[in-house]
């Protein structure tokens, strides 16, 4: 009994220690590489290159083991090496070293997977890319398990000064500003989510006619993700001048930049200053405006920007009946928000007072003809825009305001070419009229107020009179 | 005028064809410039710009809104002259012309409405309800006259006069059309379709002629100024005459 207890214990101690013994055994190599690492096993082996450089010989056995070449004998690569033959060799430095040390992996990889990969180590000498720069060299793994998606893998040469030239001559650097591509928004991405057909395995080289030409195609990776960005973009101005032929007309990256993109929403002043790049004069004229200066001067994040009137991605032609016709409303998206006209003291009554005055309803129903398909020609109505300015509006209270009126009757004689001085005087500026503002009109109003409700109440009420003696009277 | 009075079939001779014609032109004339302004006025109304775009746009229909005012306005004025000239220099009876009697009709009216007297007031060519249409047409025809010169020429007039004038124009012409409209609407359609004496329709401003016994009984002192009779003097006489005015 006892001994059969014995043995059952130490059958069952056996079968626990062997996962333990499998795994602390050590990497095995192959015993020709056993031979190899007599010598280069040792930490401090190394020699001396013809320019004094110091090259390590030491090969970390546990790193062989577990690399993708474990199986293969040092000779493998290292041709002409073997137990019996280990021939002297003559080497200039480092470099020279490594390059030559890629070409023996052609051997056995014949097929590059991209023709990049053999353009750069062509160009090894004048700072290209060989195969172990990339991949290591005993170390080596599998690209499926390191590296593949890594956006290390790509850094490894696009950290450097690499550059590339157009037909044109223009040169375009491929370096990649690490520090800014951390900083973005797109830092958890891949490099090749954006540059698709550019990956570990492959690496097509594509040739450009000018650097303008490259930017544009490379804002065109931006819409597999932001496709409704893409759709909004179809309907502006800029896609169509593009599509025209200008190729200056902005692209994705033109205004959010390439690897720096930047969240959005982080500074309306930012956000403005985009659009200089190209509207230099009316930003100008924008940045000296009451909204601009607030911006730009008091950091004020309630006023509009570029884009809140003119859209960011779908900004279509302001000079169209259709842009015309929203001004109102655009306006009115704050100065009829109270909440937020009460932080100036500014009236939310403007906007209604407008729609309901002359201009407002012949805009209203000339938007309502064009809805109903009507196509003739509509004349401009003054909306917003006319009376205050477009980029340089101005406040219309204190010293400022004087200059408003006199410029008045010049913006009413854009329209009303016969326009005289008094003319202005008949837009009562977005008041009620009240005894102080517009007496007359609040008079005649008062009366008809009065004088109809009082009328039709006495001849209704005759009327009722007259049917009630009829039917008495039959 | 000439065939005033003539009684031929128990009807009566009223009004000339010149005046059935330029009733007619009023009409037309108002309705269309009650549809085309109305609509203006109140453009919120999904109906107003049904009507506004089937008019070819809001800038037809405020050509074809000043030029049918226009022709108001010309048929107003041709009126007014035509009638002042009659009256001053053809001695034509100033029948329109408001007096004391029209308070007092209009007062003992009510009376009888109220059964406090036993007959209505005794009416002359035209009763006072149809005096104070008249009179608002005309007046109120005047001032949408002038105010529609100001809002359609809003430059010229302001280069004379303060520019308030303009909106003050716009509330006092859409203020007044409003007005006319109800007073159209209510009391003269009521007068001349609902009331259950005209109904279904008093076509005596149509056809011109109108019935003997309405006359006797709306227009009693026209109508003894005319056969010279007095309604006043015998009932059962008025009741012969009623009968033949209706056979």
């Amino acid at each position: 009994m006892r001994t059969r207890f014995c043995f059952t214990l130490t059958v069952a101690l056996f079968l626990l220690c062997l996962p333990i013994a499998v795994t602390a055994a050590p990497p095995s190599v192959s015993e020709n590489v056993q031979n190899c690492l007599g010598c280069h096993g040792n930490k401090d082996f190394s020699v001396e290159l013809q320019n004094k450089e110091k090259l390590p010989l030491f090969i970390d056995k546990d790193a062989l083991a577990g690399s993708a070449h474990a199986s293969l004998d040092c000779s493998a690569c290292h041709a002409g090496f073997s137990a019996e033959k280990h021939p002297a060799r003559v080497l200039k430095n480092r470099r020279e070293y490594t390059v030559s040390g890629s070409s023996h992996c052609k051997n056995c990889h014949t097929k590059f997977k991209s023709a990049m990969h053999i353009k750069m180590s062509e160009m090894a000498a004048k700072g290209g890319k060989v195969c172990v720069d990339c991949h290591g060299s005993h170390a080596i793994q599998h690209v499926q398990k390191g590296i593949a998606k890594d956006s290390a893998y790509c850094l490894a040469c696009h950290s450097n000064q690499l550059a590339m030239s157009f037909k044109d001559g223009e040169k375009q650097s491929l370096k990649v500003d690490t520090e800014a591509l951390t900083m973005s928004v797109h830092d958890k991405l891949y490099c090749s989510d954006c540059h698709f057909g550019f990956s570990v395995e492959g690496h097509p080289e594509r040739v450009f006619k000018s650097r303008r030409d490259f930017v544009i195609a490379a804002s065109e990776s931006c819409r597999r993700c932001h496709f409704d960005k893409y759709t909004k973009t179809l309907e502006s101005i800029h896609y169509a001048m593009l599509s025209q032929g200008n190729l200056n007309a902005p692209v994705c990256v033109d205004c959010h930049g390439g690897h720096s993109i930047a969240p959005i929403g982080k500074g309306r002043a930012a956000s403005a200053k985009r659009c200089e790049k190209c509207h230099a004069e009316i930003y100008k004229i924008y940045a000296a405006s009451v909204h601009g200066s607030a911006l730009f001067n008091e950091n004020n994040q309630d006023v509009p920007v570029c884009v809140d009137c003119h859209r960011a991605h779908n900004i279509v032609d302001p000079r169209t009946f259709d842009y015309r016709e929203k001004v109102p409303q655009m306006c009115g998206n704050c100065h009829a928000n109270k909440t937020l006209m009460d932080k100036y003291g500014l009236s939310t009554a403007v906007l209604n007072s407008y729609l309901q005055d002359f201009h407002g309803v012949t805009l209203k129903l000339y938007r309502k003809q064009k809805e109903s398909g009507d196509t003739s020609t509509m004349r401009p109505i003054a909306v917003c825009i006319d009376c205050h300015g477009v980029h340089d509006i101005t406040v219309t209270t204190g010293p400022q305001s004087s200059i408003v009126k006199a410029n008045l009757i010049r913006r009413c004689q854009k329209c009303h070419p016969n326009a005289t001085e008094n003319f202005p005087d008949s837009w009562i500026s977005h008041y009620e009229p009240s005894m102080k503002k517009a007496p007359l009109v609040f008079v005649i109003n008062m009366i008809y107020k009065v004088f109809i409700p009082f009328m039709m109440v006495g001849l209704i009420l005759q009327i009722l009179l007259h049917i009630w003696r009829y039917t008495v009277n039959r | 005028m000439k065939d005033s009075g003539l009684i031929v079939d128990g009807k009566i001779r009223r009004f000339s064809n010149l005046r059935i014609i330029e009733h007619q032109l009023n009409m037309t004339a108002f309705a269309i410039l009650i549809i085309t302004g109305l609509s203006q006025k109140f453009y919120a109304y999904t109906f107003s710009q049904w009507v506004i775009i089937n008019l070819g746009g809001i800038d037809s229909v405020r050509l074809i809104h000043r030029y049918t005012g226009l022709i108001f306005s010309f048929l107003t004025i041709a009126h007014i002259i035509v009638g002042s000239v009659g009256v001053i220099f053809r001695r034509w009876p100033a029948s329109m012309v408001i007096n004391k009697k029209d308070f007092t009709d209009a007062i003992e009216n009510i009376r009888y409405y109220f059964g406090i007297t036993d007959r209505p007031a005794r009416c002359d060519r035209y009763d006072y309800k149809q005096k104070f249409e008249y009179w608002g047409v005309v007046v109120g025809g005047l001032l949408m006259m002038t105010t529609g010169l100001v809002l359609w020429f809003p430059t010229r007039v302001v280069t004379y006069l303060p520019g308030e004038l303009i909106p003050a124009a716009k509330a006092a012409h859409s203020n007044e059309a409003l007005l006319a409209f109800l007073v159209i609407v209510v009391w003269h359609l009521y007068n001349s379709i609902f009331s259950p004496e005209v109904f279904p329709l008093d076509t005596a401003i149509f056809t011109g002629k109108i019935s003997v016994s309405r006359m006797k009984h709306e227009h009693p002192l026209e109508y003894e100024r005319i056969t010279g009779q007095s309604l006043e003097d015998a009932h059962a006489m008025e009741t012969e005459a009623g009968k033949q005015g209706t056979g």
